[in-house]
């Protein structure tokens, strides 16, 4: 059985490295991926099913060090099976859908590699038993994110956003690093058993504890760190969802939770955690309002979301474990993906990522309309979906962290989550009602999706001008940098996100399909391409509202109190209503109220990117420092004595005329009697 | 024997080489032959740890004790190695500039020769007499197949520079190994390691071990003494920065470890707070002007001085998790720089210049056979786990944050942190190269494309993406070779 808790890690990271090295062609590279990701769900599965309890299984044998061990442990438990199951289950649809999305990009096989890679990382992470396997399986999703959303490496700003994620959480990392090697030092092994026993010498340990946080802030999106988030956005739709969904951004808090008893027992670590998460919470949400581009908004709620699982961990009381922040971990994995899923498929119809174009198409069929319906309504938390559940039980948690004693840092989060729950409930209604309620287009069949794929199926000479780097826009209009780019772009030029407001929905003129060669006899490829995307969708659906069910089997994950369900339910509903009220049912998009500058500011992050790149323009500006310091202070001295010593040679060369002087005869007679003296008197 | 003839072999050839006539076309057999029989003769000594132990200057008593033990097999197989992959490109390329192709491949098998004996003496003249053979001809590889694309002066001052530093750190050292043979009695590096320093007044210890750390940090290099590396490395030929980064390096450390650390534990333990704040300093400097350094081989000869800071920060902890971490680290930037120092000479080859601020064409789609390595390779720069960078690094820090007793825990600390901070400006720069070669920021897609990898050189590419990716993965291969002998080597300093 341990070989199966190995191979839910080695499976997806074979299959990463053999599509990176060895797939050239598209159908070997799909084959590679899928079903790599269905052995991982099945073994994820048998590992859920079956935990093992254990916390000794052997990756590759300790590393010899003498004084500090690291012996590289896997475990296995009922958290470990049930977010390895998730992780692996969203990564299946992401996958699948995957094959659908990029069905015209060349460079597919890289891409669904990367997505293997990335799965491999978390799934290490969640089955880590040692904090050196923590940092690898870390520091992998963080490459995987830096390549998967530069994947169209021709836009500058996908190319800037790859680089602005990668650095941002690299810097966090420092903290991360510094962090785990505290806590490792302090157990003398890096060994996640040997570490949570560790007693005494509670200084170090707060720093090792606080480092950690300022390390998960950067991957898990906390303010400072925060910015990178919504400019990853420039990634296609599947990296998106798999960013936010399980993996990367939401390794944070299960780090946290892995560490939870040392966290228990520590205020000021927890106190950090909770000032942060609150504040990035309600930051993020508001901020989320005022987005006009969906998948910016949906990133900004999952910055919002993700917060609002550290702060279970910040705040329940120590007894409640991690259940609470790891249940919204779960219901917020399926329903994010669902959103992202649903809003790359809206993208592509709408031929933008941009609100205002989108604007009615949710209505193009059946499965995308009540995949959009559920996505949003579990983020705001309506009951009975699994959002409402794993929200209340936060809420309830921290209410009881309140209750318990912990004071500054449970009311603190008490007040962000309700924030919180009126903020996102506003924003969701105020997406639902932009998607839901624009012009209907005409072209559109609207029976059903297939119908729609199949008109919409791009020609297949987009794919090279989009490699070349060309603007591929019909009329060779220069394409706005701003958000990712779907596939299957109809009109003329992407609207930048911050003009979107005025632009008017765009006509769509779609191209003529192209005929595709039938595949395995019956079904033509994109048939099966679009049933793939439905299933995916459909599939996060069902868990979206069934999620719930899988958290009965993680001790504390549901509880919810009825006076705070009560109290969030109606702040939902008074959201909702006051929103469709502003947005004159629907006939505006709410977002209009505010003030053209706050919202501007607000698309624009309020000015977070500016610092980060005052930041970089500081480090660089040290660098050249340093450069100047290097070439004309350190290498002063070689030249220094280069040129010394070219001058004595010069002015030995000047005293010696070659003519035997008189003085030197001299000298050369007097040096021969000193000799001949010497020699004779000494003997 | 078989370990004379180790040594031997490619120092004959060598000498053939440098011997032969222009015209023949005979160096391409010597040379393959000579490298291949050297590696493998290597792999059988390095198994088998055949020693060699008779009396050669019996003045002096100094004795031709050559033997291979845990902490030299990696640096051997390492040297041997890369010295066929050196010599598959060389004769796989057009031929080289500034002399003849049996020239360049005389002085590398010379430089081998010499490298070699450096890792396998057990005596400490020995060594110092192994470890001058290398500085002639890689001063010939410098001086006459260095860029042609640069003036003479250029070349001249790559060269001079490189020879006045490596001799000046040669005579430092010379003097820290007279001064310590002298006080011992004794040569052989094993009486002295066994001695580990007693009978020294800790004065002289430190002297010893401040001439020899001065002496070899000058290879290594350890800040500020880091100079002549950029220039001796853009400068240099493939071959010439693959030798320098690869295996002249390593001598370095090498040479810290089997002369200093081992013979006067005391005087490198109260200098360990020094060779911290270098080592660290050393990190961030080399690291800020790799983010805005212009010449690719250049930014690579940064990064090496920002690596080889892990290395000595490692040594400075004086723990056993130090050593391994400093042994790994050591050979974890042989291999990835000397595949970063291939790719990138091999673009500057075809580019006519390394300055990347050039537009050129974007490699991704391109070229991708130079583009997956060049990437590899800088994911592995900038310490991404599961290649081999990753594990000396991380163990640098882990080991440096709990260092042997009596060494500066706080200050330590505090190196670590900013070790730390290196981490992250090394995901700076690796990310900038890739972005502007690999991704094609600034990027001219007009100009010309260059010519994928093929054949030999694209083999020694694998071959060395495959190395780091193996030892990313499994860096318990490396760390068991050397465990007992390290462990052994501070047994002697811990008592």
């Amino acid at each position: 059985m341990t070989w199966v808790v190995r191979l839910v890690v080695l499976v997806p990271a074979l299959a990463g490295l053999a599509g990176l090295l060895l797939a050239r062609s598209r159908p070997a590279a799909q084959r590679i991926a899928v079903g790599a990701a269905v052995a991982t769900t099945v073994l994820a599965l048998i590992q859920w099913v079956a935990p093992l309890g254990t916390g000794d299984i052997d990756t590759f044998g300790a590393l010899p060090l003498g004084d500090l061990s690291a012996p590289l442990h896997l475990l296995s438990d009922e958290l470990s099976g049930l977010i390895g199951f998730v992780v692996a289950f969203v990564v299946l649809t992401i996958q699948a859908y995957t094959v659908w999305y990029l069905r015209e990009d060349a460079r597919y096989p890289q891409f669904a590699a990367g997505v293997s890679l990335f799965a491999a990382g978390m799934l290490l992470l969640v089955q880590s038993a040692d904090l050196v396997l923590t940092l690898v399986g870390w520091e992998i999703m963080g490459w995987c994110s830096w390549l998967l959303i530069g994947h169209d490496s021709e836009r500058a700003a996908a190319r800037r956003a790859a680089y602005k994620a990668f650095m941002v959480t690299r810097i966090a990392d420092i903290a991360m690093v510094v962090g785990l090697i505290t806590l490792s030092v302090r157990a003398r092994s890096t060994d996640l058993f040997a570490v949570l026993t560790e007693p005494g010498r509670t200084g170090l340990l707060t720093f090792g504890l606080v480092c950690v946080v300022f390390g998960i802030a950067g991957k898990s999106g906390l303010v400072p760190f925060h910015d990178w988030l919504p400019d990853a956005m420039e990634g296609p739709t599947p990296v998106s969802a798999l960013i936010h969904a399980a993996t990367m951004v939401a390794a944070g808090s299960y780090v946290i939770a892995r560490l939870f008893s040392l966290y228990a027992g520590n205020d000021a670590a927890r106190t950090v955690l909770a000032v942060l998460a609150a504040i990035t919470m309600v930051y993020a949400a508001a901020l989320a309002f005022a987005q006009s581009d969906l998948k910016r908004l949906l990133a900004y709620s999952t910055l919002s979301q993700v917060a609002i699982m550290l702060s279970a961990l910040a705040a329940a009381p120590a007894a409640f474990g991690v259940g609470p922040g790891m249940g919204h971990l779960v219901g917020h994995a399926f329903f994010k993906a669902l959103l992202f899923l649903g809003g790359g498929w809206l993208a592509v119809i709408a031929g933008s990522t941009a609100l205002a174009p989108m604007a009615g198409h949710v209505r193009s069929g059946v499965v995308l309309r009540w995949g959009m319906a559920i996505g949003f309504a579990a983020l705001a938390g309506v009951p009975p979906l699994v959002g409402f559940f794993t929200k209340d039980t936060v809420i309830d948690a921290a209410l009881e962290g309140a209750a318990d004693g912990a004071g500054f840092r449970a009311w603190v989060v008490v007040v962000a989550l309700f924030a919180t729950v009126l903020l996102t409930a506003a924003y969701c209604t105020r997406a639902w009602l932009v998607l839901a309620n624009g012009p209907q287009p005409a072209r559109r069949p609207a029976n059903g999706a297939l119908e729609v794929e199949r008109v919409g199926a791009p020609a297949g000479s987009v794919t090279n001008s989009r490699l070349a780097g060309v603007a591929w826009s019909p009329d060779g209009a220069v394409v706005a940098a701003g958000t990712e780019r779907p596939p299957e772009q109809t009109s003329a030029g992407e609207p930048d996100p911050e003009l979107v407001d005025e632009t008017p929905p765009a006509p769509s003129e779609h191209r003529p399909s192209v005929q595709v060669a039938p595949w395995r006899g019956w079904w033509s490829d994109t048939e099966l391409l679009a049933l793939l995307r439905t299933a995916s969708v459909a599939a996060l659906a069902a868990g979206s509202v069934l999620g719930t069910l899988l958290l009965l089997t993680l001790p504390g994950s549901i509880h919810v109190g009825w006076l705070s369900a009560v109290v969030s339910v109606l702040l939902i509903a008074g959201a909702a209503w006051a929103v469709w009220v502003v947005a004159r049912r629907g006939q505006r998009d709410a977002a209009d109220v505010l003030p053209q500058p706050v919202r501007a500011a607000a698309v624009a992050g309020l000015g977070a990117d500016t610092a980060y790149a005052a930041f970089g323009r500081a480090v660089v500006a040290t660098a050249r420092l340093v450069v100047f310091l290097d070439r004309d202070v350190l290498d002063a001295y070689p030249r220094a004595f280069a040129a010394t010593t070219r001058a004595v040679g010069r002015a030995g060369q000047r005293t010696h005329r070659a003519v035997p002087s008189l003085g030197l005869i001299g000298v050369v007679a007097g040096v021969v009697v000193v000799a001949v003296l010497g020699v004779t008197v000494w003997r | 024997m078989a370990v004379t003839i180790l040594v031997l072999v490619p120092l004959v050839a060598a000498i053939l080489l440098l011997a032969m006539p222009p015209v023949s076309g005979a160096d391409r057999a010597v040379a393959l032959v000579a490298s291949v029989a050297t590696a493998g003769l290597a792999v059988v000594v390095s198994a088998l740890r055949l020693e060699v132990d008779v009396m050669w200057i019996r003045a002096l008593g100094i004795r031709w004790h050559l033997a291979p033990d845990g902490i030299s097999i990696a640096l051997i197989l390492l040297t041997v190695l890369l010295t066929v992959g050196i010599v598959l490109h060389t004769l796989h390329g057009p031929p080289p500039e500034g002399g003849t192709r049996s020239t360049l491949l005389g002085c590398v098998l010379l430089v081998e020769a010499g490298a070699l004996g450096t890792f396998l003496a057990r005596d400490a003249l020995l060594f110092f007499v192994a470890f001058e053979v290398v500085l002639v001809p890689m001063w010939v590889l410098i001086r006459r197949f260095g860029d042609h694309h640069r003036t003479d002066a250029v070349r001249a001052d790559a060269a001079g520079r490189f020879i006045f530093f490596t001799v000046l750190g040669s005579t430092l050292m010379l003097v820290g190994i007279l001064f310590l043979v002298y006080h011992q009695g004794s040569s052989d590096l094993g009486v002295l390691a066994a001695a580990h320093g007693s009978g020294m007044p800790h004065g002289v210890q430190l002297a010893v071990a401040a001439l020899l750390l001065a002496g070899l940090g000058i290879k290594v290099p350890i800040w500020p003494l880091h100079t002549w590396l950029p220039a001796a490395h853009t400068i240099a030929p493939t071959a010439g920065s693959v030798l320098l980064a690869a295996v002249l390096l390593k001598m370095g450390t090498y040479g810290i470890v089997r002369l200093a650390v081992a013979t006067v534990p005391d005087g490198v333990a109260t200098l360990s707070p020094v060779l911290a704040v270098l080592g660290v300093v050393g990190i961030v400097w080399g690291g800020l002007a790799c983010l805005v350094e212009r010449d690719l081989k250049r930014l690579v000869a940064y990064s090496s001085v920002a690596h080889m800071g892990f290395v000595v920060l490692a040594l400075a902890s004086g723990s056993h998790t130090g050593l391994q971490a400093a042994l790994f680290g050591n050979i974890a930037h042989g291999v990835v720089a000397s595949l970063l120092f291939f790719v990138v000479g091999d673009l500057k080859e075809q580019w006519g210049s390394a300055d990347l601020a050039v537009a050129r064409v974007a490699l991704r789609d391109t070229a991708p056979r130079f583009g997956l390595p060049l990437v590899f390779g800088f994911a592995a720069a900038l310490g991404l786990p599961g290649l081999v960078s990753f594990w000396g690094e991380f163990l640098a820090l882990y080991a440096a944050w709990f260092p042997a007793p009596g060494r500066p825990v706080a200050l330590l600390r505090v190196c670590v942190v900013l070790g730390a901070v290196g981490l992250a400006i090394a995901a700076g720069y690796a990310v900038r190269v890739i972005r502007i070669v690999w991704a094609g920021e600034g990027s001219d897609p007009a100009a010309s494309p260059v010519r994928d990898l093929r054949g030999a050189r694209r083999a020694v590419v694998v071959a060395l993406v495959g190395a780091t990716v193996v030892l990313g993965v499994g860096p318990q291969l490396l760390l068991h070779l050397s465990n007992a002998d390290a462990a052994g080597l501070l047994e002697a300093v811990r008592r």
